[in-house]
């Protein structure tokens, strides 16, 4: 079976920015990847090298295809909705529907019916009328209705309020996800996606940083909430990263001895903001951090 | 192929949607123009010709003229119309092509439209054809319309005038020729004007912003530039000017069938008469799309056409 995404040696720079540095990449069917990393890390170049819009150096192949020579191919199996609204601002609900119909052979208007059913949208209003939430059920909509093999969501949450983004997630996993397709999403609101990810990969200066399934990643990485008389012994085993809170150490290991972390304190799942902070963030800062906790102890 | 067809429709269909001013509300607006002005000719005309005694003698003595003559003067008053709807019509389709691959860049909806399995020359080919197929069209069903109210409004005050409305005006408007002529003609035209289409659409594909100004300015420049070379070095006027070549290609191309300027010269030589023919005439537009100017103009404008595929395929929202 074909890879959904298969990329080897992926390169793109922008004059002497490198937003892709050599990146080698799989995604299987039927998972939910989450790419996340700091503003100006690669994602987005990465996500429109996977859509065919833009150029690159090295091999991606997208469900067997050349995003960059086939896309108009390519786009009868996958949709993408991005960060901003992009549905044209001049058009009416209706004719965005009769455009897609017609032009997607993979679109079915009565599940888009079903779901804009549930929404306020009238098919009568202009896009420029409707609100951000409005305009992201829309295309949300139209995307749900498209029996494509590969979602590509770039912060497609940007701007809503909670409960537009806990009903998109929700809809995404429960009505759209299956073992057939797969979704790739790019979030900085990463504790409202992580329960929902199979795979996480982070991405900085143009390099995977971290490119795992959920699974292992829990295996690997251990978050322990040291009691205070052993925080030294903690240290001495070599954690990836210590921060404080309410005056409790918290420090996260890699591949360590699981029952000796048990005797420091309470062991739980590290979440994946705390993994980003502790894999992603500037080494400096955090070496000054450190050097507050040590003066505090002073 | 059958399944391309319906596709390139219904992308044409979107151009109406985007531009609906271009396409749908400036011959409607047109027609109104034409019809209150007439309105308003024919009401001032009242106050000072009361009971129209005057208009009525005047389409009397129109209807006894000599029926070339009619033909001429009726369907000649007819077809100045339909120059008046061609012209705003060029002109509206010179900034509707000049934006067709710029506003959803700028918008940042090409995203949306490149998420659609469409390739970006089919893309390309439907802002085209809008122009030369969509455009005339609907254009068209403005100046019928037009050309019917007006005849309508002549005929009301030929009856009142007691003369035979069918023989003295709609016969020698002769519409049906008319139309035809000017359907033909104006797919031709399209055709002609294709490589300043292309130039238009070129620039929209990848000017970063004001893709009118550049399409202006980038042919005013060569042209200029060829000017003042030719004079300082040679000290006469350039024989091939970029500038003076897209003019002269507009300048030919503002009705849909030119005036047969050649006729009117042996006319006065030969003392024969001009007829309708003058500006109806099926063979000079036959002429005109089988000439070697028509077919170099198409193969620069595929050229171009090719580059401005090359920029969309490159596009994104930044």
């Amino acid at each position: 079976m074909t890879a959904t995404i298969h990329a080897r040696d992926l390169a793109r720079r922008y004059g002497s920015t490198v937003a892709l540095d050599h990146v080698d990449l799989d995604v299987p069917a039927g998972r939910i990847v989450g790419l996340i990393g700091p503003n100006g890390a690669g994602k987005t170049t990465a996500l429109k090298a996977i859509l065919g819009l833009t150029r690159f150096d090295g091999t991606l192949e997208v469900l067997g295809l050349d995003p960059s020579k086939d896309r108009d191919d390519l786009m009868q199996d996958v949709c993408f909705i991005a960060d901003v609204a992009v549905l044209p601002r001049w058009a009416r609900v209706w004719q965005i529907i009769e455009l897609t119909e017609k032009l997607h052979p993979r679109f079915d208007r009565a599940i888009c019916m079903k779901y804009l059913a549930r929404t306020k949208i009238k098919h009568k209003s202009k896009i420029r009328a409707l609100s951000k939430g409005m305009i992201v059920q829309l295309h949300l909509a139209l995307v749900m209705a498209i029996d494509a093999k590969l979602l590509v969501l770039d912060e497609p949450t940007l701007g809503l309020d909670i409960l537009f983004r806990k009903q998109f997630y929700s809809n995404l996993l429960n009505e759209y996800f299956d073992e057939q397709r797969t979704i790739l999403i790019t979030t900085h609101q990463v504790e409202e996606v992580e329960h929902i990810l199979t795979d996480l990969i982070f991405i900085k200066d143009g390099k995977l940083i971290l490119n795992d399934t959920m699974d292992d990643i829990y295996e690997r990485y251990t978050e322990v909430m040291v009691k205070p008389g052993d925080v030294d012994e903690a240290r001495s085993m070599n954690p990836l990263h210590e921060r404080v809170l309410f005056g409790r150490h918290i420090f996260l290991f890699e591949r360590a001895d699981v029952s000796r972390l048990d005797e420091l304190g309470e062991i739980h799942k590290p979440s994946v903001s705390d993994l980003f902070v502790a894999l992603m963030g500037d080494r400096a800062a955090d070496a000054e951090a450190h050097a507050d906790i040590e003066g505090v102890r002073a | 192929m059958k399944d391309s067809i319906s596709r390139l429709a219904i992308l044409v269909r979107r151009e109406m949607w985007e531009s609906p001013v271009a396409f749908k509300w400036t011959p409607v607006i047109l027609f109104g123009f034409i019809l209150l002005s007439s309105l308003l000719a024919l009401i001032i005309g009242m106050r000072i010709d009361g009971d129209l005694v005057f208009t009525r003698d005047g389409l009397r003595m129109f209807a006894e003229l000599d029926p070339d003559q009619r033909r001429l003067f009726a369907s000649g008053a007819l077809f100045s119309i339909s120059a008046l709807f061609h012209q705003v019509m060029y002109l509206v389709l010179i900034f509707y092509l000049a934006g067709s691959l710029y506003d959803d860049r700028r918008d940042r909806s090409i995203l949306f439209w490149k998420s659609l399995p469409v390739s970006d020359t089919m893309t390309v080919a439907s802002k085209v054809l809008a122009a030369c197929i969509l455009a005339p069209l609907l254009y068209l069903a403005g100046i019928v319309i037009t050309q019917i109210t007006l005849l309508l409004i002549a005929t009301v005050i030929g009856l009142f005038a007691d003369i035979n409305v069918f023989s003295a005006l709609w016969v020698p408007a002769n519409l049906p020729k008319q139309w035809t002529l000017m359907l033909y003609g104006s797919l031709v035209q399209g055709l002609w004007l294709l490589p300043i289409y292309a130039w238009l659409v070129f620039c929209s594909s990848w000017a970063p912003r004001l893709p009118i100004l550049i399409a202006v300015l980038v042919p005013l420049m060569i042209g200029m530039l060829q000017h003042f070379w030719s004079f300082f070095s040679n000290f006469k006027l350039p024989e091939v000017n970029l500038l003076l070549i897209m003019l002269d290609r507009i300048g030919k191309g503002v009705t849909p069938a030119s005036i047969e300027w050649e006729q009117i010269v042996t006319s006065e030589g030969a003392n024969i008469r001009p007829s309708e023919e003058l500006f109806m005439n099926f063979s000079s537009v036959t002429r005109h799309l089988f000439s070697m100017e028509m077919w170099i103009g198409v193969a620069i404008g595929l050229a171009l056409l090719t580059g401005a595929v090359w920029f969309r395929r490159r596009a994104t929202d930044n």
